[in-house]
């Protein structure tokens, strides 16, 4: 092995793998008897390497972060940075998993809907990185007649993304995202859902009740129209099913299928 | 072309960056924050791009690690290079992958023979990869690492030499680490071989709020310093004109601030120089 000269001791030089293994664990310890962390310049590292974390959690959690306040977020954000560390350089993408992370938190059984409210700003982001498809436009059907359309299965557009909340999660979102901010919040404590697309360059999110949920979640799981048509039908029989789907394509959440570039 | 100066591109100066008159002006990006599979943050820098020549600067390739680059990451670069085409693509001669675990930050290591043979190798492996020459930029250093065998400058010249790579010599980085590890940077960029380097980055940096000014900190929160500039000057009259960065990323102030600031670099490229023009 060689060796280097310090202060007359013989000191071992370890091969590159074996330093960034002794650098990297000395990152997260906050010591500062190791080797490295004697030298005041070992804080810039770890300092770097948290804040940038932090502020990553935070550019994709706004309004989780404005409900917990900053001091509260940025501690929490640097405890979930420490148990998931990115797995990927690529930052925009960080901070899956946050949502259930807050949910595991004993404290937020007081927030109760703080974990859906994270995890559509999860979906948001999705959303926004996601693949680009000319999505479904009520035209684009127009020749099928009924038959047809409800024989179609319809893709979901790769920007689409929906869930259903336990608690009116997706009503607080909206009311911290509204540019003009909100006055005073007392929704309805109830359980609901939310839809989230990108219809033209920007994501676009909206509230939806279960019939839409069942009809999203049959569409994506294979159904043709007619079969999620007629389990909405059974479920919910006061649906308006062509005034329900006509939104769903106008929102964009589908993608146009391919079977519908011949027409 | 004569070499110009650009700008680091941030997003919220999208309208302002594509309507700028200056002539020669470019812009930089981290590839990695354009690695997404599409939407508007693609579609702002294709519209970049058609204006502008582009140059693609990499933060995540952590080259100067013991492990060969991510192969998944290798490719993802590839498809912004094959799609962007951009004039220049770099990385950093430092670490961020430990294991299966990433630091977003730039490591150090100590500069061994071993490691420059592994760094060599990864530095062929991602030129080989994507098709063309990389350029390799000097770390901002903020503690001593005992076991080095090679000065950082000579390392720089072994990594040329034996990769065909080029290199991007950041000017407040020299500034950063001489001054957090006791070196005279205008020596630093003696030893420096001029004729290798394919890109300049000029940045601002900060006192460390603790240490003060013995320990600097490449922040890239505050306008290029003068001492920085003084550098620059020294470095460009012994290497000639080479394309040249403003690189800002916190405390962002008006685009027409940042232009000023890109606009003086500019103005230091076309002055003509009696060294340069001797070589």
């Amino acid at each position: 092995m060689r060796c280097c000269a310090r202060r007359g001791e013989w000191l071992p030089v370890p091969d590159l793998a074996t330093f960034q293994l002794a650098f990297a664990s000395a990152i997260p310890r906050r010591t500062r008897r190791g080797a490295f962390e004697r030298q005041p310049g070992f804080a810039v590292y770890r300092n770097t390497a948290a804040t940038a974390l932090i502020d990553s959690l935070r550019g994709a959690y706004p309004v989780t972060a404005e409900i917990i306040g900053d001091d509260g977020f940025d501690a929490l954000a640097l405890v979930f940075a420490r148990v998931h560390p990115p797995a990927s350089p690529v930052l925009l993408d960080y901070g899956a998993g946050f949502a259930s992370f807050l949910a595991a938190q004993p404290w937020t059984s007081e927030l109760p809907y703080l974990a859906g409210v994270a995890e559509l700003e999860r979906l948001a982001t999705e959303a926004h990185l996601a693949a680009d498809a000319p999505a479904l436009a009520i035209g684009d059907f127009a020749g099928l007649g009924m038959n047809g359309l409800m024989a179609l299965r319809l893709p979901l557009h790769p920007a689409a993304r929906f869930t259903w909340l336990r608690n009116p999660a997706m009503t607080i979102w909206l009311a911290h995202r509204a540019p003009g901010g909100f006055e005073e919040l007392a929704p309805d404590w109830r359980a609901e859902g939310g839809l989230i697309t990108r219809p033209v360059d920007a994501v676009a999110a909206c509230l939806i009740a279960a019939p839409a949920h069942r009809l999203l979640s049959g569409l994506r799981l294979g159904e043709s129209v007619g079969q999620a048509a007629r389990a909405v039908a059974d479920i919910y029989p006061e649906t308006d099913f062509p005034d329900l789907f006509a939104f769903l394509v106008n929102r964009g959440a589908f993608a146009k299928p391919p079977s519908l570039e011949r027409i | 072309m004569a070499p110009t100066a650009g700008l680091g591109f941030k997003p919220i100066h999208f309208e302002e960056a594509l309507a700028a008159p200056a002539a020669g002006l470019w812009f930089e990006v981290h590839p990695e924050n354009y690695m997404i599979e599409g939407g508007p943050r693609l579609a702002m820098l294709e519209a970049l791009r058609s204006a502008r020549p582009l140059s693609l600067h990499g933060v995540g390739l952590s080259l100067a690690g013991a492990q060969t680059p991510d192969r998944a990451h290798l490719l993802r670069l590839k498809r912004l290079n094959d799609r962007f085409e951009p004039f220049l693509l770099s990385e950093h001669l430092a670490w961020s992958r430990s294991e299966d675990r990433y630091f977003p930050d730039l490591l150090p290591f100590p500069r061994t023979t071993e490691a420059l043979l592994r760094i060599g190798r990864n530095i062929d492996t991602t030129q080989t990869l994507l098709g063309r020459q990389i350029l390799i930029e000097n770390p901002s250093l903020y503690v001593a690492l005992y076991g080095h065998e090679w000065s950082e400058t000579d390392f720089l010249r072994q990594l040329v030499k034996r990769t065909g790579c080029r290199l991007l010599i950041d000017v407040n980085n020299i500034v950063v680490s001489a001054n957090n590890l006791g070196f005279d940077p205008y020596s630093y960029v003696d030893a420096l071989p001029f004729d290798a380097i394919g890109e300049i980055h000029l940045a601002g940096h900060r006192a460390d709020p603790g240490q003060g000014d013995s320990l600097l900190i490449d922040s890239h929160d505050a306008p290029v310093s003068e001492g920085v500039w003084a550098l620059y000057d020294y470095l460009i009259a012994l290497a000639g004109p080479i394309p040249t960065l403003i690189e800002r990323d916190g405390n962002l102030p008006e685009f027409a601030e940042l232009m000023r600031e890109r606009d003086r670099a500019d103005a230091m490229l076309r002055t003509p120089r009696r060294m340069a023009a001797c070589a």
